[in-house]
């Protein structure tokens, strides 16, 4: 046996377990979304086909597209807040200051917990009239606001908490991306008679731009399809108030799993997989000059 | 000027995003009549806990997810090191469509797939058991290409050195290279054992019986038995929140480091 | 999955997408994995047999758990094939997911509890097993008319009620001496209703409260609105829903909310939890079920409180839902013979200890309206509907009752959709219910299941 092939032999043993793994755990679901899509299967083992049948129901679905609509939603609020918020902290806690290594533990702590604590840690501070939150805002005349019981509110709320939850992890994402900015250009800039702004503007935003991708396309991907769009929402509004949290996953959970329309769930899958794709596509085509190419 | 305010507002936002955990570990220690009170407790109890503690099962479910989550971390970083180490290291036909092809089940979360999931779980025999809440547990594509990041870092003379005493690429892998990514391993086991004590979703759809619950499901479940009863449900969160809390804490550096050295270097 | 986010900014453009778009490819491929679908395996005769239940054995081990244990136990006692009690937190089985992923997965609990609003789910499902064999024709008369022909199809019966459970106003006496109210205050009309829950209303409580979780029990709840006004959401096979009844029913629970006289989200379990609402002090009215009356007793013995009647619409008739959960046997389990035996023993057994078991359940260690007639003469001798709430239930409120219907997940689903917009949302009651009955009517057009009624 040539060296060659000994090697090539070696790295696909090597290759095995986790191909074969990611394989059956991943891309055969996906593959099976598609095969599925096409039946109806009723909660019960039993299958029937009904070719595009799933796919035609969808458009008479006002509660999905509700759910696309609060998927959305969710995705242009959280992401840009999540981007702000957690860029400012990292400015912030960027030089070293006395206590720094707690500042930014403290930042990144209620990333540690589950998001079943956090929704369930949400929903005892907001009680309706008797929560803390509702206590601290009673002096300002917003005691008897319903959080998590307004429509209108609700999903702000979620956007709120979910930015309480990931912002410390951001931060430390543009700490890292930061540490690529080299203090030398900074202060050259500085004495060139640049101003905060400016270095900003012109130093390190520039410099960023690989992390800011990361951070957005992540976020993105994270507020659409991640455990957030799930886990949170099922503990802390079950989709409510009169489905104004009913996120794209969540309808799918329940489509499956409550309502048993598994066939139906599947079609759904796989437009959201397709969605997807075509974002992730534009965006990676957006930023052409982002450097992103393989090294 | 500049230099003062910065700092004190740090500390100031730093405590109002810890504040909502702080006043849940309070309120956890405060008897059941006093949870809504608004302040400090007239007295500090440790009913609560001990309630959860003894008189729910939360023992078990904790053992259920510790036992889950080290599995899961051993058995994942084995296989993603072992991956990783082919696509970094190892030069044969296809390691371009087989690296992309990994890369892209990046894109798949677990939601997104749960339905077939649950049927590829169901046809495998699965369902509701630990394997179940293990093995398709073990298989995500970010591990891998950690690793291959950091392994195309490991100068090659250390490999070269181990070739010439004739090791087989087994014998490099397990006496060279594994030994070398101690350090990104600890990161990385900080990383998946926290994702693996933390997952709900997945031990939510395939797992009914009691005896297999995790403490995610154990702590949600919580409220559909002691919907009004605060002070226990907060109790469950506390305890489910500690060994991860812990973690964080020990394995901080190493998570910093992680970020630093593999992910965004 | 170990789903964990992690930075990565050097991972390719190109080869992301081209593996992505490869997978897709694929996935036009075709149908694997279906070949083995379906298949509980189907009328064995194993000896053990699980029964799922939200009632015990529980954590707290209390008298509704124990009735559980003990009558399992005293079966067990004397079977061949023994019953084992597996027990599901009432959320996760009322409106969760397990017992569904368990049917999903062929691997449904051989003995269930199942409510009016479930029952077509799974008989169309053909899971439920004919208890017929099992049922003596003197059990089978000893049921209040109407309550096996809820659970029965062309003639068979295919769910044994445990209970019968009418709904009421609760109300709270210490809220209403405060605001200075009495009883001649209490709400006859919706209008009075909410003018009184006006004056109950204030930092810390709420007037009125109706359920606002959306789910079965909500619908269950809202239904005697609608039947006061004479409407309903089916009639003779075609829908019936976008009628005034429904619209004014929606308008109702809609205007308890939009005055801020009913809270948005309750506490504790929500409508059905009197304790953690009216008991605690968070509201001053409730509607709820008569199981109320036991919990108060066994959790807030000093809580004074009284019952009325669901208000009424002008020119309306009283209503009440009789709801009441059944035990069924999984017609594909183990051993569907011996389940469909214990349920007819456990339930319907007719001689002194069948019916004293009946009693200690809808009258001792749970507050029900007994299904049975020799349960509630059983029950009258014991003076358990002499006096009180329950008097009242039994006397006033029950009478004007009617079954909860049993309507499939398609029809509860537009209803649900239709009060949770108009309570939450301040959506058009009018428009609210003629959407939800297009929905209802393009279903029915298709539906080939057995009676809904």
């Amino acid at each position: 046996m040539t060296r060659r092939r000994r090697e090539a032999l070696a790295a696909y043993a090597f290759l095995a377990p986790d191909t074969i793994g990611l394989l059956v755990f991943v891309a055969i679901p996906m593959v099976l979304a598609f095969g599925v899509a096409f039946f109806k299967v009723d909660g019960f083992g039993n299958y029937q086909y009904v070719g595009l049948a799933n796919y035609k129901l969808m458009a008479g679905d006002d509660q999905l597209w509700a759910s696309l609509k609060v998927t959305a939603m969710y995705v242009v609020t959280f992401v840009p807040i999540a981007f702000v918020v957690s860029f400012a902290l990292a400015m912030l806690v960027r030089n070293h200051f006395k206590g720094i290594g707690w500042v930014r533990s403290a930042f990144f702590l209620p990333n540690v917990v589950s998001l079943v604590v956090v929704g369930l840690i949400w929903q005892f501070l907001l009680v309706d009239k008797r929560g803390a939150l509702s206590r601290l805002l009673a002096p300002l005349g917003l005691g008897d606001v319903s959080f998590l019981g307004t429509p209108s509110l609700a999903l702000g709320t979620y956007v709120v908490i979910s930015v309480w939850f990931l912002m410390g992890y951001q931060m430390l994402v543009f700490l890292a991306g930061l540490k690529d900015v080299p203090k030398e250009l900074e202060d050259a800039a500085s004495i060139d008679g640049a101003g905060p702004w400016q270095r900003f503007r012109y130093v390190i935003w520039p410099l960023l731009r690989p992390t800011s991708f990361f951070v957005v396309v992540n976020s993105t991907i994270g507020a659409v399809t991640g455990l957030q769009a799930f886990d949170l929402v099922f503990v802390l509004t079950k989709g409510g108030p009169a489905r104004a949290t009913s996120t794209v996953v969540l309808y799918i959970y329940e489509q499956a799993f409550t309502f048993n329309n598994m066939g139906y769930a599947a079609a759904l899958t796989t437009v959201v997989v397709a969605i997807l794709v075509v974002c992730t596509g534009l965006m990676f085509g957006f930023t052409r000059g982002g450097r992103f190419d393989e090294d | 000027m500049r230099i003062r305010f910065f700092p004190i507002l740090a500390h100031v936002l730093a405590l109002i995003a810890v504040a909502p955990l702080l006043w849940i570990l309070i309120s956890a220690l405060k008897p059941a009549e006093e949870v809504f009170n608004f302040g400090w407790p007239a007295q500090w109890t440790l009913d609560n806990l001990q309630y959860v503690l003894l008189k729910i099962p939360m023992p078990r479910f904790m053992l259920n997810s510790a036992i889950v989550s080290v599995a899961v971390t051993v058995i994942a970083l084995f296989f993603h090191s072992m991956a990783a180490y082919a696509l970094a290291r190892l030069r044969f036909p296809g390691r371009g469509i087989i690296f992309s092809g990994i890369m892209s089940t990046l894109l798949v979360s677990l939601p997104v797939i749960l339905v077939p999931l649950f049927l590829v779980a169901k046809q495998l025999g699965l369902l509701d058991s630990y394997a179940g809440l293990i093995v398709p547990s073990i298989f995500h594509a970010f591990g891998i290409f950690l690793l291959r990041q950091y392994y195309l870092n490991i100068p090659r003379e250390l490999e070269e050195a181990a070739d010439l005493d004739g090791c087989g690429y087994w014998r490099r892998y397990w006496s060279v290279i594994l030994p070398l990514s101690r350090p990104v391993l600890a990161s990385l086991s900080v990383l998946f054992f926290l994702a693996n004590w933390n997952a709900f979703l997945w031990p939510l759809t395939i797992t009914r019986n009691p005896d297999l619950r995790v403490i995610q499901l154990g702590v949600s479940g919580m409220q559909g038995q002691y919907a009004s009863a605060w002070n226990l449900i907060l109790a469950a969160a506390v305890i489910a929140a500690i060994p991860t809390v812990v973690v964080f804490v020990a394995g901080q550096k190493r998570l910093v480091d992680a970020m630093k050295t593999t992910g965004l270097k | 999955m170990a789903a964990t986010p992690f930075p990565a900014r050097q991972f390719s453009r190109r080869s992301v997408l081209r593996g992505g778009l490869g997978a897709l490819a694929a996935s036009a491929a075709g149908v694997p994995l279906l070949s083995a679908c379906g298949g509980n395996s189907s009328g064995g005769d194993a000896k053990e047999m699980s029964f799922w239940n939200f009632y015990g054995p529980s954590d707290d081990q209390g008298p509704q758990s124990k009735w559980f244990v003990d009558t399992v136990e005293e079966w067990n006692k004397n079977n061949d094939v023994k019953v084992k009690l597996r027990y599901i937190p009432g959320k996760d089985y009322l409106n969760g997911t397990t017992l569904q992923t368990a049917f999903q997965s062929g691997q449904g609990p051989d003995i269930f509890l199942i409510s009016p609003g479930d029952f077509l789910r799974y008989y169309n499902g053909g899971v439920l097993q004919d208890l017929g064999s099992a049922l003596s024709d003197e059990s089978k008369a000893d049921y209040l008319p109407g309550l096996l022909e809820a659970r029965s199809v062309d003639g068979k019966v295919y769910g044994l009620p445990m209970e019968i459970e009418p709904l009421a106003m609760y109300y709270s006496e210490a809220a209403f001496e405060k605001a200075g109210l009495s009883e001649a205050d209490l709400p006859k009309t919706w209008d009075q209703t909410l003018a009184v829950a006006q004056k109950l209303t204030n930092g810390k409580q709420y007037g009125v409260m109706f359920e606002t979780q959306p789910g079965y029990y909500q619908n269950f709840t809202w239904y005697p609105f609608m039947w006061q006004g004479d409407g309903n959401a089916i009639k003779d096979g075609k829908v019936a829903f976008d009628s005034p009844a429904s619209v004014q029913a929606l308008k109702f629970w809609g205007d308890t909310i939009k005055n801020k006289v009913a809270p948005r989200k309750p506490l504790g379990d929500g409508g059905g939890d009197v304790v953690s609402n009216l008991g605690s002090g968070a509201v001053a009215m409730q509607q709820s079920g008569i199981w109320a009356v036991a919990d108060l007793r066994a959790k807030a013995k000093n809580f004074k409180y009284g019952i009325i009647p669901h208000p009424t619409p002008d020119g309306g008739k009283p209503a009440t839902d009789l709801g009441g959960w059944a035990f069924v046997a999984n017609s594909k389990g183990k051993n569907p013979e011996a389940a469909a035996k214990f349920i007819a023993w456990a339930l319907g057994s007719t001689d002194a200890a069948g019916v004293e078991r009946q009693r200690q359940w809808n009258t001792v260690v749970k507050t029900n309206v007994p299904p049975r007639k020799s349960v509630q003469q059983a029950a009258d001798a014991k003076g358990a509907f002499a006096e009180g709430a329950l008097k009242k239930f039994v006397s006033e409120i029950a009478p004007t009752g009617k079954p909860e219907p049993r309507f499939p997940p398609e029809v509860y689903q537009p209803i649900a959709d239709a009060i949770q917009a108009c309570q939450l949302n301040a959506a058009d009651p009018a428009k609210a219910a003629a959407d939800a009955a297009e929905k209802i009517d393009t279903f029915l057009k298709t539906y080939q299941g057995a009676p809904i009624s």
